[in-house]
């Protein structure tokens, strides 16, 4: 059967959808048409650019550079901040949409997903009026512009979209290949980041092109299953369906502190507030993990992590907290803290759960009592319930994470 | 028309199938002056709008305001619950 997947990606997501949201409220002027960021509250330090106007982008600012430089490199840029409810509805509306021209759709994060067109007959002929009515039925009714990537498989319509922008539609059919994107930059394939760009430069491999003719098995003794996967791709090798759950691998939540942290009592507290967080995300995925990390970033920005492997998986917030306690102890050198992370990974499913010889006789009532505080939050929101320990601490009670409906971009395609 | 977006405080009927229907209307005066009652005298037409998952519903109407007809549009706002003078 011809295959034929859309990938479709909103152009400046946050930025288009502020925009077309302050419009809608009577806003004169369209953020997308001055310099213009969304970005943190510089204050509480979550001061990064998020996303960016195009007339941002001629002053050379970067998504995920600080403000305070953005700023430097034009005073007049208007910053706005995020508003993630207003995202989470608006990619809503934005998927229903295409669900209702496309027979298979598989979101990909909050702004992108792919679409599967192949079961519609004569779909060869007809695909592009198709994209271009749906480009124009998102624009019009929804107010934001996408870019959508044509080709046979999802890597293909992944690199298509991501040509020029905005508004565009592009194709990059297997034999398109070659003009189209063996010319780029390596760093611009997909799942090709910084430190292998480096790395590939070093061996002289600068374009796409130049990986899909670097031998294979060169590329492996370098990068072992990465560099298959990497030459792979740049020979738009890449068969995964559309709407294939992506399998969950680890859980885990970080938090930018408001200030530095520099004794180990908040520390802890701020740990245990993340605790909380990542042990709700692990029962409602009903699972439980083995490897657990906690990572660190200090005021001078130096990250460093440590992780520990235990016997018995568990999704219990104490014993993680128990876990995450005595890896901080271990790593932490002192220094002042910017940002605390804590992961958890070697994920298994709960129902089969193994007991323990070793466990402890609280271990079945800290189950029930995780159990009772999760049905609270979930029915009476977050803080709902907290522990009396966060009481005049000025830290929060549960923290990471943005929203619950909030899909995050994975490196799985 | 120009832009203004202008909070008020609105009465208005639902229909069965849930549509909001205008009827009169309180516009705050400007500075000290007193509010205005604007009596909806004719809706020209609605329509439902979307943009960024937000769903309004937009009414096109014509009163008579200080002896003067004129046209405007006022919006709904299906999640706040809040109606405005979008443009006049």
């Amino acid at each position: 059967m011809y295959k034929m997947i859309f990938h479709i990606d909103v152009n400046s997501a946050f930025l288009s959808w502020e925009a077309a949201n302050r419009i809608q409220h009577g806003e004169k002027h369209d953020i997308r048409e001055i310099p213009c960021v969304v970005g943190g509250d510089s204050k509480s330090r979550r001061g990064i650019v998020l996303a960016k106007s195009i007339p941002a982008k001629a002053y050379n600012i970067t998504t995920g550079e600080s403000l305070f430089t953005a700023k430097k490199k034009c005073p007049v840029l208007k910053i706005v901040p995020p508003d993630y409810d207003l995202y989470t509805r608006a990619s809503k509306a934005l998927f229903d949409m295409i669900k209702t021209v496309a027979p298979s759709v598989q979101i990909y994060s909050i702004d992108e997903c792919f679409a599967d067109f192949s079961s519609i007959p004569g779909i060869e002929e007809t695909y592009m009026a198709i994209a271009k009515n749906l480009k124009d039925m998102i624009n019009n009714e929804l107010g934001f512009t996408v870019n959508i990537g044509i080709s046979e498989n999802k890597l293909l319509a992944k690199m298509a979209s991501d040509f020029k922008k905005p508004d565009r539609i592009h194709t990059l059919f297997p034999h398109e290949i070659e003009k189209k994107m063996w010319p780029l930059k390596a760093g611009e394939l997909f799942m090709v980041g910084k430190s292998t760009t480096r790395k590939l430069e070093r061996m002289g491999i600068m374009t796409i092109g130049d990986i899909a003719h670097t031998d294979k098995e060169i590329l492996k003794g370098y990068f072992k299953k990465h560099g298959e996967t990497i030459w792979r791709y740049a020979n738009g090798i890449e068969d995964s369906e559309v709407e294939r759950p992506a399998e969950i691998k680890g859980i885990g939540n970080s938090t930018t502190l408001p200030f530095d942290v520099e004794d180990y009592e908040t520390a802890h507290r701020v740990l245990l507030s993340l605790c909380e967080m990542t042990g709700m995300r692990m029962r409602q995925a009903k699972k439980m993990g083995k490897v657990f990390s906690v990572s660190i970033k200090n005021n001078d920005f130096i990250s460093y992590s440590h992780q520990q492997k235990i016997f018995h998986p568990t999704d219990s917030t104490s014993e993680i907290y128990a876990i995450a306690k005595k890896l901080f102890d271990q790593a932490w050198q002192g220094e002042p803290l910017r940002l605390l992370g804590l992961r958890i990974s070697d994920l298994c499913p709960c129902e089969n759960l193994q007991l323990s010889f070793f466990d402890s006789d609280s271990s079945e009532r800290e189950r029930s009592l995780d159990k009772a505080v999760d049905q609270i939050r979930e029915k009476y929101g977050l803080y709902s319930i907290t522990r009396s320990s966060f009481l005049e601490s000025g830290l929060k009670p549960v923290s990471g994470g943005v929203h619950s409906d909030y899909k995050m971009v994975s490196s799985h395609l | 028309m120009k832009i203004v977006k202008i909070p008020i405080e609105m009465i208005a009927f639902f229909s069965k199938k849930g549509i909001p229907h205008p009827l009169k209307f309180k516009i705050s005066g400007t500075g000290d002056g007193p509010p205005t009652i604007v009596k909806i005298n004719m809706i020209i037409h609605m329509e439902t709008e979307k943009t960024a998952g937000n769903t309004m519903y937009v009414f096109r109407c014509q009163s008579t305001i200080n002896d003067v007809l004129k046209v405007y549009e006022i919006k709904y706002e299906l999640s706040t619950c809040k109606w405005f003078v979008y443009k006049i």
